[in-house]
């Protein structure tokens, strides 16, 4: 019995460290990415990278990008345009990154990011960019 | 306008569904595979605190793991979906756009991971019990949350040139 629970403590040891790896890589990479710059447009839109070997993509992620009414997403094949890629730091599909209309990123979310919160981000761009314009 | 040849972060369509065109992936034989593994990991586990002997299902699960990933037909638990789940519809078919080799990959490196796990469950058995643990760990959280670790190791292998990325039809184009 001994054995089993050490391994339990083993491979609950090695779950943490790989989630607290992950956070803190995403966080780093979030970090170097917000405030990259792609193409300005007229009104904030999403950078959606995917590739076809994202599974989640296909099941998840293009599902919640299709709930989103009124916004311009621009799909990105992330293995073909890697330099687009690593300008986002992107390390792992999907990789969403909600861009302000001038070209900044506002918000960057890697892993599968559900419609609410891409709405709110984008909805937070918008504000973004009356205030822009406001005080212009 | 193809994927690739789009204007690089310009706007472009709305809310679009998939433009991979490629081979459909039937997720059902999927799921049942993961929850094999599951299962499996799991009765070899808690079996082999009250029978040692069960501990074999660890090297036969690797074998079975690895003998599916080069040979799909003899793929034991997508076997049993196509030629007994589905037929009697216990379990219903999803079928989703999408390619077959980033799951074998993931098949395949669960597989070489149990390998390792049978190797050290004599001499170091806590250890081959972790690691096959971590498997079935990682075969919940596909099951369940759809992250599929295996495929996200494809992506990079692919990404770095390690692997060569498929070739797409010409025809593969936006939706609106």
């Amino acid at each position: 019995m001994s054995a089993q629970l050490w391994a339990l403590a083993v491979a609950g040891a090695v779950v943490l460290a790989a989630a607290g790896l992950e956070t803190f890589r995403s966080r780093w990479a979030r970090r170097f990415a917000t405030g990259a710059t792609a193409a300005p447009a007229a009104e904030p839109y999403i950078l959606y990278f995917t590739g076809d070997s994202c599974t989640v993509c296909k099941t998840h992620q293009e599902p919640a990008l299709a709930r989103l009414t009124g916004v311009r997403i621009d799909k990105v094949d992330a293995v073909e345009e890697r330099t687009l890629a690593d300008r986002f730091h992107v390390y792992t599909l999907p990789t969403t990154v909600v861009m302000a209309s001038d070209g900044r990123a506002l918000h960057v979310n890697y892993g599968y990011a559900p419609a609410p919160k891409l709405e709110r981000q984008l909805a937070e761009a918008r504000g973004g960019a009356l205030r822009t314009a406001a005080t212009a | 306008m193809s994927a690739a040849t789009h204007v690089k972060g310009s706007p472009r369509n709305p809310g679009e569904a998939s433009d991979f065109v490629g081979i459909v992936v039937d997720h059902s034989a999927l799921k049942v595979n993961q929850t094999g593994i599951v299962a499996t990991v799991l009765v070899a586990f808690a079996g082999s605190a009250l029978f040692r002997p069960l501990l074999v299902l660890i090297p036969l699960l690797a074998i079975v793991l690895l003998v599916g990933t080069f040979a799909p037909q003899f793929a034991l638990f997508k076997q049993l979906y196509f030629k007994a789940l589905k037929p009697r519809g216990i379990v219903k078919p999803r079928s989703v756009q999408d390619r077959p080799e980033p799951h074998n990959f993931a098949q395949g490196l669960g597989g070489v991971f149990l390998v390792v796990a049978s190797i050290f469950l004599i001499p170091v058995p806590f250890l081959g019990l972790a690691i096959a643990l971590l498997v079935a760990v990682l075969a919940f959280v596909n099951l369940a949350f759809g992250y599929c670790l295996g495929c996200q190791i494809f992506y990079q292998l692919e990404r770095r040139g390690v692997l060569k990325p498929s070739t797409r039809s010409s025809e593969t184009t936006e939706t609106s």
